[in-house]
């Protein structure tokens, strides 16, 4: 109840310097709140950008090798160096680079495949997201139950079973918990494929069962022992006191009011791990054989193939913004508190 | 509102981190020969899924080298000549080949009825402007020979001229880079022209991209006829090894190209799969820079060749499907002495005394440089560096990816290394000229070695017609390289390719590649 308080404070004391006119006033908050962090935004992805290309070339390593083995003449790869432009000093390349980002919002070719970063980055993009998100659900979901009954049984049995289960995949990596299902269902069970994606919305969603709840059992043990925290807190506050009091339901009061109420921190902390996710399916894809952006950029810093690499470090910061936005958004309609505050 | 850019702020810094990190990450970083032939009638028809560790980025047989490719486009072209699963030169499109007596004219006739998967002739013409081509081109399987002319002349016979004699020659011929091509790219550009592939071999490309997977099907005007029996070959990129073998155990896959060592008993003794194996042209071997000032001093290579024991590690490492290596040259490749070479074998003793002779007879520490992404290395490295403790020499073993691996031998920035040399056609000369021409721009594999006997040696190599005059020059080499040691070979590998027991008819080729003409899925 002290940030209710406060966040009244401020609010009225926002409303009281501003004079006759409250509400414009606060939309025209919003909206500057909103450009400097676009501003702010835009700075770390230039710099993003920036850097991965000059560390991408500092690093030993030539991509015309790669492509080329250890077997091919100088002569050959002297003409493949200065077809790809990579014989030019790296100041030109970096103009090359910014010229075709701003006048084709690509990044080149890639080296590797020769067609255009941004058309192999398009094709994996979806199945990338999908996981993402299908991994989110499952999370959210199981997360919500788990939580909802430990907190509601606290010190009982369900309790500490539910709060000593699922660490047990976060202490196992998650490609070793990938493996373990892997062997189990796909292998074994023949219920799920051991790895790829299949044709089709369907054969997609079906592809990436396994590997969402990978991702998604090193999401839950963390996510439920915060919103149980928080369900706890709730429980005891005064409101819920009051609420109890004037004889409204149980059940209404767990889920209309406590959730709501205690799922905001979750959500900040879903929104982190979801940043980190974006880098981090990386291993999932590997292990389960997605051709994802993940593991686009596995091969790409293997073979240094520039562009590639550039084009997924630009993708994940624009990703990462984006999916900010949408966690505060969220946590803006969820919280009321946040509605009144400048 | 503060909080929200706050927020926000913090999470784009995780981001850019997460990128960071990513991008920091990379400098850190036979003769027994199975061929699955059942006894059954083949079966027409059907599919064939084969799992490979990368896609297929190009079908330019002039440009391209790598496996990814060139495993693919063997099976759109096809040579005048190639190797069978011995790696034994044999005709192809040519029905027949001679060379004359003094080695410079070759003279090629080409089967009847020979066509390109589009159903045109193929003529003389067709093979006289490919070959002309690759010259001209160069590439990275370049023709090493000195080619004066090459002729059709007339519709079913090539003439081949030399310069002067190269027996080696022949063999060349059978790289995918000399593959038959239809003249002047039927008058498209060589880029479009490899965009959409015409050649004669048994498959023609249905859909493809560069990233992903590569279906074939079949080519109707393919000239052994009711070859191939599948209707379709689909390549599918799985990079990880581990979901390879589970694809192929759960039936996703009917093939897989790469099965490492440590894999491949499970896959030969499981019900629903087996192991096809070939012996290699590959020879596992530790390469010394010669630059290195310990490693200039031969007394010390020879007291680490000395030190570890070959037959030890190879057992270790390959869990016996590798073989012993006493030679430089694999035995799959003519004029190998692996059982004759008089190689430094293990013997800890000898090992110290040879030390004692050299300018480092209370031992010295140095590095061993490997690349990161083969774990048999890894094992092999330790190995080593216990064999070197043994006899006072400390060896730290200094692990990095491939690329930077690549990166700082071609630049002479290590003191010895673990790597493979590979020939690329089956003749001796691939694999000798690579590692032991002082003038040649790999510099006896980045190892600086020179011997004063070898550029004369070579030349006669590569002069010498086939028989035991050119027996003896190589036997001569190998045992120079032998008691020299610019590099000790470890042993010879095994192509290992893991399949379903239902698929039939595969020929695994010394290279690693595969031949699927002959193959087909039983009921």
């Amino acid at each position: 109840m002290k940030m209710l308080i406060s966040a009244n404070d401020k609010s009225s004391s926002a409303a009281a310097a501003g004079g006759y006119n409250p509400g414009g006033l606060r939309a025209l908050g919003i909206i500057k709140t909103v450009l400097r962090a676009l501003l702010k935004a835009a700075v770390v992805i230039v710099c993003v950008v920036v850097v991965v290309f000059f560390i991408i070339r500092l690093v030993p390593g030539d991509p015309v090798k790669m492509i080329l083995g250890e077997h091919s003449t100088p002569e050959a790869a002297l003409k493949l160096r200065h077809q790809l432009g990579l014989d030019l000093p790296v100041w030109q390349q970096f103009v090359r680079f910014l010229h075709n980002l701003f006048v084709n919002g690509d990044t080149g070719n890639s080296i590797v495949y020769g067609v255009s970063t941004k058309s192999l980055i398009a094709q994996r993009v979806p199945v990338s997201l999908m996981l993402i998100l299908m991994a989110i659900v499952i999370s959210i979901i199981v997360s919500m139950l788990l939580a909802v009954a430990a907190a509601t049984h606290k010190d009982g049995v369900q309790d500490h079973l539910i709060r000593v289960l699922p660490t047990i995949t976060l202490g196992m990596p998650v490609f070793w918990v990938g493996l373990l299902l892997i062997l189990l269902f796909g292998v074994q069970l023949h219920l799920f494929p051991v790895g790829g994606v299949s044709a089709g919305a369907g054969g997609m969603l079906y592809s990436l069962t396994l590997p969402a709840i990978t991702v998604a059992l090193s999401q839950i043990p963390s996510l439920v022992r915060s919103l149980r925290a928080q369900i706890l807190d709730v429980l005891e506050s005064d409101f819920v006191v009051t609420l109890k009091a004037a004889g409204i339901p149980k059940n209404v009061i767990l889920f209309k009011h406590v959730l709501r109420n205690s799922s905001i921190p979750t959500l900040m902390l879903l929104g982190v791990n979801v940043s980190y996710l974006i880098g981090g399916t990386l291993v999932v894809e590997q292990v389960f054989d997605i051709r994802g952006v993940g593991s686009l950029l596995f091969s790409s810093i293997s073979s240094r193939d520039f562009p590639v690499i550039q084009g997924i470090a630009l993708y994940c910061a624009v990703a990462v913004v984006i999916i900010s936005f949408i966690t505060e958004i969220a946590a803006y309609c969820l919280d009321p508190r946040l509605k009144g505050e400048k | 509102m503060k909080k929200f850019s706050k927020l926000l702020n913090r999470r784009v810094a995780a981001a850019a981190l997460a990128c960071m990190m990513a991008v920091a990450a990379t400098g850190c970083g036979s003769s027994t020969v199975s061929s699955s032939g059942g006894s059954a009638a083949p079966v027409s028809g059907g599919t064939i899924t084969y799992g490979r560790p990368a896609s297929t980025t190009s079908f330019d047989i002039y440009t391209q080298i790598t496996t990814n490719n060139a495993f693919a486009v063997d099976k759109i072209f096809e040579t005048l000549v190639t190797f069978d699963k011995n790696g034994k030169i044999t005709d192809w499109l040519a029905k027949s080949h001679s060379v004359s007596s003094d080695g410079l004219t070759y003279t090629f006739v080409l089967r009847d009825g020979l066509k390109f998967s589009d159903g045109k002739a193929v003529t003389a013409k067709d093979a006289a402007f490919s070959i002309e081509h690759h010259l001209s081109v160069g590439g990275p399987l370049a023709i090493d020979a000195d080619v004066e002319s090459v002729t059709a002349q007339n519709d079913s016979t090539l003439v081949i001229k030399l310069k002067k004699a190269y027996t080696p020659f022949i063999s060349e011929l059978a790289n995918f880079s000399n593959g038959i091509v239809p003249d002047n790219f039927n008058g498209k550009s060589e880029a479009d022209f490899f965009k959409n592939p015409v050649g004669t071999g048994p498959f023609v490309v249905e859909k493809w991209s560069a990233d992903g997977d590569l279906t074939f099907k079949k080519n109707t005007n393919y000239w052994q006829k009711g070859k191939p029996y599948i209707d379709k070959l689909v390549y599918k990129v799985i990079s990880d090894d581990t979901q390879s073998i589970n694809q192929l155990k759960a039936g996703q896959v009917d093939a897989i190209e790469r099965v490492s060592c440590e894999n491949a008993k499970d896959l030969s003794q499981g019900g629903s799969t087996k192991l096809l194996e070939n012996t290699s042209w590959e020879t596992e071997q530790v390469f010394f820079n010669t630059l290195d000032k310990h490693f200039s001093d031969v007394h010390v290579r020879r007291a680490l060749a000395l030190a570890i024991d070959r037959a030890g590690l190879t057992k270790a490492v390959t869990f016996g499907y590798g073989k012993t290596a006493n030679s430089l040259l694999p035995t799959t490749i003519t004029y190998n002495t692996d059982s004759t070479v008089k190689a430094l074998n293990y013997n800890v003793a000898e090992a110290k005394n040879e030390l004692a002779k050299s300018a480092y007879p209370k031992g010295f520490a140095t590095k061993l440089l490997i690349s990161s992404d083969n774990n048999a290395r890894m094992q092999e490295a330790q190995i080593i560096q216990a064999a070197g403790k043994a006899i006072g020499i400390q060896i730290d073993i200094d692990s990095v990816e491939i690329a930077s691996f690549r990166e700082r031998f071609f630049k002479y920035d290590y003191s010895m290394m673990i790597n493979s040399g590979q020939a690329d056609y089956p003749d001796a000369n691939s694999i000798i000229a690579f590692q032991v021409d002082p003038s040649g721009f790999s510099k006896c594999y980045w190892t600086h070695y020179s011997n004063s006997e070898m550029p004369s040696l070579l030349a006669q190599s590569q002069s010498a017609p086939d028989g035991d005059q050119r027996a003896k020059v190589y036997a001569q080499i190998q045992q120079i390289l032998a008691d020299e040691v610019p590099y000790i070979p470890l042993y010879y590998t095994k192509v290992l390719v893991g399949a379903s027991s239902r698929l039939n008819g595969l020929t695994v080729l010394p290279n690693g590649s595969v031949r699927f003409e002959n193959a087909y899925i039983s009921k």
